[in-house]
């Protein structure tokens, strides 16, 4: 769906994107993740056909997104950041306005205007101007948009920005459900979100891709330590070396007590679990156990560990 | 063509919606009313020369205050688009960029000529209140007319063009109101001191001096040459302008 060769991006003395290469196919949910600054937005603004790449080359459903625009973009439904609207236009009459935009014309347009507002539940609102409307409401007004031809792919900036928890699982329910027939390629920067609807995550910083994994592999595959944190109730001064001695841990600390409960957090060597080494040491000591809990690495980590192999490299 | 249609309905809806097409319609019905009644004085003081419609339309003032309209109109085309962002979703959707410019343009020339329809009716009020009495030659009549939609052509594309430069009304409006009141000025100014400077030079600046063209124009001459001149350069600034925004997509 999706094909892109080295493209390169470079605004006056700064490359936003750096020899980009990657493939979507169709049918999956890819999720683009980076920090603010990372070039998500550029690439995705070049793929929409919005500007052209400095070099390199990207197609889209077969055409090539500089030399073929109007194809290109009537392949695809493209929602940027922050969801720009005209403020001064009523929801009904905007969706109708981008659908006659888009192709979309008389009964079969009116209906499919309908369709989308009823998808995103926005039908209550359809007589409210836009620029009324709320953080939220604005922002499915411009997923209807980008859904109103029908696109084979979407291409959706932080769908899920300035939503609420409701909101949020709404839009990624309803980004499941079109996934067999659509393509979505969407950038975000929560790993939550990832881990929710995506098939296969490309990880960029600085312009250039740190990793294009499934999000499984992406978290488990990691080398950084992982946490376990323990509270157990034991006597003694010597417990954190103890703690310390067994294999893979690099090192034991407390964080609090009360009445006579440890909370102790253990960091471990990368991909190793310590979880029943510990178990045994515990029953061995005779110690009182009331929460064992491992933290896989957080989005943090993967990506503070991706950057330092990537400036290594 | 449809496409076109859609952009010209929706930029239509926007300046009637929003304040603008008032305050400019308020703004010209001030003008040539406050024009109308002067030259209807005119008429109380007994016989003089030439008609109701060139004691309109050739005072210097009447034409200075006339270029603030163009800024009013023009100014939030392309600008607005830009500052509020929508200028990405409109041109990720399958739309030529000449149709954009297009229909923005005629939108706004489309307003610009409503607006002259109050003082056009003016006349006709004159006619039928005096039952004929007042000469309101018809040639001159139209001659005024096509010379303000002339006019109003070419500066409507200065104002466009100068909107596509930035992502700021105010500035768009500066820069549009500038151009205008400059190339109104230039020509006034080579009439001025018309005498002083040679012929050859008179005869180039009459291609361009507005007031002189308004002269011809009112009083019922039909000159070609300033028609020619106005669409060509309106032309060229559409042109300008539509590569101005296509810039966008072959900038490396």
């Amino acid at each position: 769906m999706i094909d892109v060769q080295d493209l390169t991006k470079q605004y006056a003395g700064r490359t936003a994107v750096d020899r980009l290469t990657f493939q979507v196919e169709p049918g999956q949910i890819v999720g683009f993740l980076g920090p603010n600054g990372a070039g998500k937005s550029t690439t995705m603004r070049i793929l929409s056909g919005f500007m052209p790449p400095t070099s390199g080359r990207a197609t889209v459903n077969g055409h090539d997104v500089f030399h073929e625009s109007i194809a290109v973009r009537k392949s695809i439904g493209y929602m940027p950041e922050m969801a720009p609207l005209y403020t001064d236009m009523r929801v009904k009459e905007y969706l109708r306005f981008r659908a006659e935009l888009k192709g979309l014309s008389g009964r079969a347009m009116r209906h499919r205007v309908g369709e989308v507002m009823e998808l995103l539940a926005v039908t209550d609102v359809r007589r409210r101007l836009i620029g009324h409307l709320s953080k939220g409401f604005r922002q499915r007004v411009a997923l209807a948009d980008a859904l109103l031809h029908k696109p084979p792919l979407l291409i959706l900036d932080e769908p899920t920005n300035g939503l609420d928890p409701v909101q949020i699982r709404q839009v990624r329910e309803l980004l499941l459900s079109l996934k067999p027939a659509h393509t979505i390629l969407l950038s975000t920067h929560i790993l939550q979100e990832v881990e929710a609807i995506c098939d296969r995550v490309l990880m960029i910083h600085h312009g250039r891709i740190l990793a294009n994994e499934t999000p499984d592999k992406l978290t488990r595959g990691l080398r950084a330590a992982s946490v376990v944190q323990i509270e157990i109730q034991a006597k003694g001064d010597d417990i954190l070396t103890k703690l310390e001695a067994l294999p893979n841990v690099r090192k034991a600390t407390q964080d609090a007590e009360e009445n006579g409960w440890r909370l102790i957090t253990l960091r471990v060597e990368a991909r190793q679990d310590v979880r029943e080494a510990l178990m045994d040491l515990v029953l061995k000591q005779n110690w009182k156990l009331r929460e064992l809990h491992r933290q896989l690495p957080s989005l943090e980590d993967v990506f503070v560990e991706l950057a330092a192999a990537d400036r290594a490299k | 063509m449809r496409l076109f249609w859609v952009l010209f309905k929706k930029e239509l809806r926007a300046f009637f919606v929003s304040p603008v097409a008032y305050v400019v319609l308020a703004l010209i019905m001030v003008l040539s009313g406050y024009s109308f009644r002067a030259a209807l004085s005119i008429l109380e003081r007994g016989p003089s020369e030439g008609s109701i419609v060139q004691w309109m339309f050739q005072p210097n003032w009447f034409w200075l205050s006339y270029f603030f309209t163009f800024p009013l109109l023009t100014m939030r085309l392309f600008a607005e688009e830009k500052k509020m962002g929508t200028f990405e979703t409109l041109f990720t959707t399958p739309v030529h960029t000449w149709q954009v410019v297009l229909s923005k343009y005629f939108a706004s020339v489309f307003v610009y000529a409503v607006l002259w329809l109050p003082s056009y009716f003016n006349f006709h009020l004159v006619d039928w209140i005096t039952a004929g009495q007042v000469a309101i030659p018809p040639g001159s009549l139209k001659g005024s007319y096509l010379i303000l939609l002339a006019m109003g052509l070419f500066n409507l594309s200065i104002g466009c063009l100068a909107s596509s430069l930035t992502s700021n009304q105010i500035i768009a409006a500066v820069v549009s109101f500038s151009v205008s009141l400059l190339h109104f000025l230039g020509g006034l100014f080579i009439m001025v001191l018309g005498r002083k400077v040679s012929e050859t030079f008179v005869d180039i600046t009459s291609y361009f001096a507005s007031m002189e063209h308004i002269r011809t124009f009112t009083s019922g001459l039909i000159d070609t040459r300033p028609l020619v001149y106005y669409t060509s350069l309106s032309v060229l600034f559409l042109v300008f302008t539509h590569q101005v925004l296509e810039f966008r997509r072959w900038k490396p």
